[in-house]
């Protein structure tokens, strides 16, 4: 086992040549493309945070201008038939009565 | 080039949050301490929405995670394109990056499996550019000014001939001198799985390597 392990620390001692290294265009390229990228999430960044701020606000904006529209119409709406109770629709109808083959109308 | 206030936002990042972030996040840490202060001040500014900071971070890991994506990947072009992207995605996690400890360890996982994301692409999609050639020779020479040396040539043939976590785990140990419990992290495996893979890669490489390093015959 120690037999082993001496390989391996001598096998690591010659194994570190085949470390890869970048040049220094590499190097250059990787720190300008990272400083690039990191600038365009942090644009994408922001517009996530106003996003994040203004969609609730629109919503609730919308909801109410909806709520109102919908309130100004019920207000503004014609009169409906259908609401007329039963009292004032006999009110305006005459009621017919035949007796002994005379007919009276009653208002 | 002052990025700072541009930059403030980004900070939080993404909600799409790699699993490996969060799993080299809860490891636990060998040394829990940064010993580097310069590093320590560039984590807390960028933190601090210095973006600027970055620079020292990027300047400081760059050749490491190069090499580290090199031996999984075994292409320059894509070894740069994976250190990018370890350094973007690890600062789009910054905030969740514990302050004190050290960074390297931790990009180191992030590039480790973005690396081994690229290699079960390739292996899904076939993308294996170089599949008919022997495995020693699976690489542009020209990127490896140190394999003229015949003895290092000898032993980058024995590590690739090895089957694939064997071979990574022996990279990372012998050629990246990372310790057992360092490339546990990167990789997401017990401490014991690595020094498996390790044993297991030594015997190959020991039998392989016989006239370069001592006997095989133990």
């Amino acid at each position: 086992m120690i037999e082993n392990d001496d390989f391996l620390e001598r096998l690591r001692t010659d194994a570190r040549l085949l470390r890869f290294e970048p040049d220094a265009a590499m190097s250059t390229r990787i720190a300008a493309r990272v400083r690039e990228r990191i600038a365009a999430e942090a644009q994408a960044g922001i517009a996530q945070v106003l996003a994040r701020w203004f969609r609730p606000v629109v919503v609730s904006l919308a909801t109410l201008a909806v709520v109102a529209a919908l309130g100004v119409q019920w207000v503004d709406r014609p009169g409906d038939p259908s609401t007329v109770t039963l009292d004032s629709q006999t009110s305006m109808q005459s009621v017919d009565i035949s007796l002994g083959g005379d007919t009276f109308s009653v208002d | 080039m002052d990025t700072t206030s541009m930059f403030g936002g980004a900070v939080a990042g993404s909600l799409a949050l790699d699993r490996l972030v969060f799993a080299a996040e809860k490891a636990p840490t060998r040394s829990a301490t940064n010993e580097d202060p310069i590093e320590a001040r560039a984590i807390a500014a960028v933190k601090g929405g210095d973006a600027a900071a970055y620079e020292y971070l990027v300047s400081k890991y760059t050749k490491r995670l190069v090499s580290i994506a090199w031996g999984i990947v075994r292409n320059p072009a894509d070894a740069e394109d994976l250190a990018q992207d370890a350094f973007v995605k690890a600062f789009e996690h910054i905030s969740r990056f514990k302050t004190g400890e050290p960074f390297g360890p931790w990009i180191y996982r992030i590039v480790t499996n973005l690396a081994l994301d690229v290699m079960k692409h390739r292996k899904r999609f076939r993308h294996e550019e170089i599949t008919d050639q022997a495995p020693g020779e699976r690489r542009d020479r020209a990127d490896l000014p140190a394999l003229a040396n015949e003895l290092a040539e000898r032993i980058d043939r024995g590590i690739e001939a090895l089957p694939e976590m064997q071979r990574i785990v022996a990279r990372l140990y012998l050629v990246d001198e990372f310790g057992h419990s360092e490339i546990a992290k990167m990789l997401g495996l017990s401490e014991g799985t690595v020094r498996s893979h390790l044993s297991l890669a030594r015997s190959k490489l020991k039998q392989n390597l016989a006239d370069l390093h001592g006997g095989s015959n133990d």
